[in-house]
């Protein structure tokens, strides 16, 4: 039964976090999850201070907001500054994640605070943190619950919006020309991929949802030539990492995070080395295609 | 020399567009006539792809307007095609030749709905008209680049628009696939579309022709070809820079053009 959950728990995760990782690559911005997983510091801290409550909502209010923020600097300093995406992003969430320490360190007296203490969620833990309404009735794991809403949402937003996202994705320039805003929908994507990423922090931690944004979508990217295919590869690489990597770990009794994002990794690896052979051996057919 | 066009389809008022506050394109005013096939010409830097972006809305930093069949942009987008310049984009992407004609339709289809049927045939019938149906489903990094440009190309036709903005249509494309758009480019303006192109080889410009805009920073030129492609307006565009020059000059007096004094004679008498 725990098992089940801790499976099902990651695999909703991944597929989330798979999804948006996909579009997250082609537009050459994988580390924003990243960014964001340090640059939410601050946010957490200061929600505290305001509210004095550590309660989960106020949390993720705290970190949603400095999430959807650091997207919006990260685009600032790109498009304002010509910084490159990379440098963009590096800068924006050291700089705040700086911020945290610093907010840290000054109230260390008065706050009782850490990013480990909200920010990193362990999977292992699912089954223990039910939601109990208030009748009593036991609903089952809460994790569950939060993923499966922001998989709902995410799904709604990537079916309704496909087209747009895709082409906003591929071609920015051509998506405005014919009326498609380009800042819209990605700032949408943004908020999206800081839901998804704050939410997933929670449930599974912080290395873990930095790894599934990047490696099932890298994986499929080496495997598939067609984008849809790609999300549909990536969140069936999502369940697999899930079901794996909770195994390894019983067999080995170890971090079942730790092991999902290594399986995950496993499968990018077996797949580089499927398509440098595949581009060997039909070294002229199918062009090589560089990985992020 | 500029001369205006009768019921323009394009109205550029006092354009001046600037990067970092630095402007690269200055004071243009131009017309452009219905129906016609119109160059952009100029050396690099000129300001061509910045002109077009400009037009389409893409540049920020803009002063001055730009009228599209009398109205606003936002107003006829719908009316309105645009190629960009085919460095724009990653043709790593994992889409399908298909996938990006078909992005053609979008505009069309507004929020929220999918390409039907009917799209896809407005998408086949542009891939046909370019020679590429045979390659529906080829992945766009295995394509030649002058197949990725026929493929821009093909998005352009299934907006199905009546005015087209083309960046460098013809970059990386064989002598006999440029042949055979420039021809679909001839029919659709017969049709009475209007095509705008900037284009590179000035030898080609009075052949394929009808209008011709003369660009560097500053508008040099933009009139019918055998007005204003002369040897001096080049000059003048190209500065120094041009060592085709003299063949230009000979090219266009062998096209039996107007002498040079004749159309002196005429300018003068347009400038009174
Ligand atoms: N995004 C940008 N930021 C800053 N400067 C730019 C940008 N795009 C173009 N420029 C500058 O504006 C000027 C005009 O560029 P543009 O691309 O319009 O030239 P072009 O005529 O299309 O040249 P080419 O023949 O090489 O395509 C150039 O000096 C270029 O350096
Ligand atoms: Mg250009």
């Amino acid at each position: 039964m725990n098992a089940l959950q801790i499976i099902i728990a990651g695999s909703l995760v991944a597929i989330s976090c798979g999804l948006l990782g996909c579009f997250l690559i082609l537009r050459k911005m994988a580390m924003v999850g990243d960014a964001i997983s340090h640059a939410v510091l601050p946010g957490i801290v200061i929600a505290f201070m305001l509210t004095g409550s550590r309660d989960s909502v106020t949390m993720l209010l705290g970190a949603g907001v400095i999430g959807v923020l650091t997207t919006f600097l990260i685009e600032f300093f790109h498009t304002k500054g010509k910084l490159q995406t990379d440098a963009s992003i590096g800068v924006t969430f050291t700089w705040l994640f700086a911020i945290g320490v610093i907010l840290i360190s000054v109230f260390a007296g008065k706050v009782d605070l850490d990013q480990e203490c909200v920010l990193y969620g362990e999977i292992a833990y699912v089954p223990l943190d039910l939601w109990i309404t208030d009748t009593g009735t036991i609903m089952g794991p809460r994790v569950i619950y939060i993923s499966a809403s922001v998989l709902v949402i995410l799904l709604l937003f990537i079916g309704f919006g496909y087209k747009e996202l895709f082409l906003t994705t591929f071609d920015p320039a051509y998506a405005s020309a014919i009326g498609i805003s380009t800042i819209t929908w990605h700032y949408l994507l943004m908020g999206a991929v800081s839901l998804t990423t704050v939410a997933s922090f929670e449930a599974v931690g912080a290395i873990l949802v930095v790894a599934l944004l990047i490696a099932p979508p890298a994986t499929a990217y080496l495997l598939v030539d067609d984008f849809k295919k790609m999300l549909i590869l990536t969140s069936v690489l999502g369940v697999i990492v899930s079901v794996c990597g909770y195994y390894l770990a019983a067999w080995l009794d170890g971090s079942i995070a730790g092991a999902m994002a290594a399986v995950s990794g496993f499968f990018f690896g077996v797949a580089f080395i499927y398509n440098r052979l595949m581009v060997k051996k039909s070294s002229k057919v199918k062009p090589s295609k560089t990985a992020i | 020399m500029i001369e205006q066009a009768k019921d323009p389809v394009l109205e550029i008022h006092d354009l001046t567009v600037s990067y970092d506050r630095k402007p690269v394109l200055w004071d243009v005013d131009l017309t452009l006539p219905a129906g016609q096939l119109i160059g952009i010409v100029g050396p690099n830097g000129a300001g061509k792809s910045t002109l077009i972006k400009s037009i389409m809305g893409l540049t920020p930093n803009s002063s001055g307007y730009v009228k599209l069949f009398d109205k606003n942009l936002k107003d006829v987008r719908g009316k309105i095609s645009y190629v960009p310049q085919k460095e724009s984009v990653d043709w790593d992407f994992p889409a399908s030749v298909l996938d990006v004609v078909l992005m053609g339709r979008y505009g069309k289809l507004g929020l929220f709905k999918r390409p039907r049927k009917a799209d896809k045939d407005v998408a086949m019938d542009a891939l046909r008209k370019v020679g590429m149906e045979a390659y529906i489903n080829r992945q766009i990094s295995q394509l030649s680049g002058g197949q990725q440009q026929r493929v821009f190309l093909a998005r352009a036709l299934a907006q199905q628009a009546d005015l087209y903005f083309m960046d460098e249509p013809f970059a990386g494309v064989d002598a006999a696939t440029e042949k055979a758009i420039i021809t679909l480019l001839r029919e659709m303006s017969a049709r009475g579309n209007t095509v705008v192109v900037v284009h590179h080889d000035l030898q080609s410009v009075t052949q394929y022709f009808d209008w011709v805009i003369m660009l560097n920073m500053r508008l040099i030129a933009s009139g019918p070809t055998e007005k204003v492609f002369n040897t001096e307006l080049l000059q003048e565009t190209y500065g120094g820079k041009l060592t085709l020059l003299s063949d230009v000059g000979e090219l266009i007096r062998r096209e039996r053009f107007p002498s040079r004094e004749q159309k002196r004679k005429k300018e003068l008498k347009q400038k009174k």
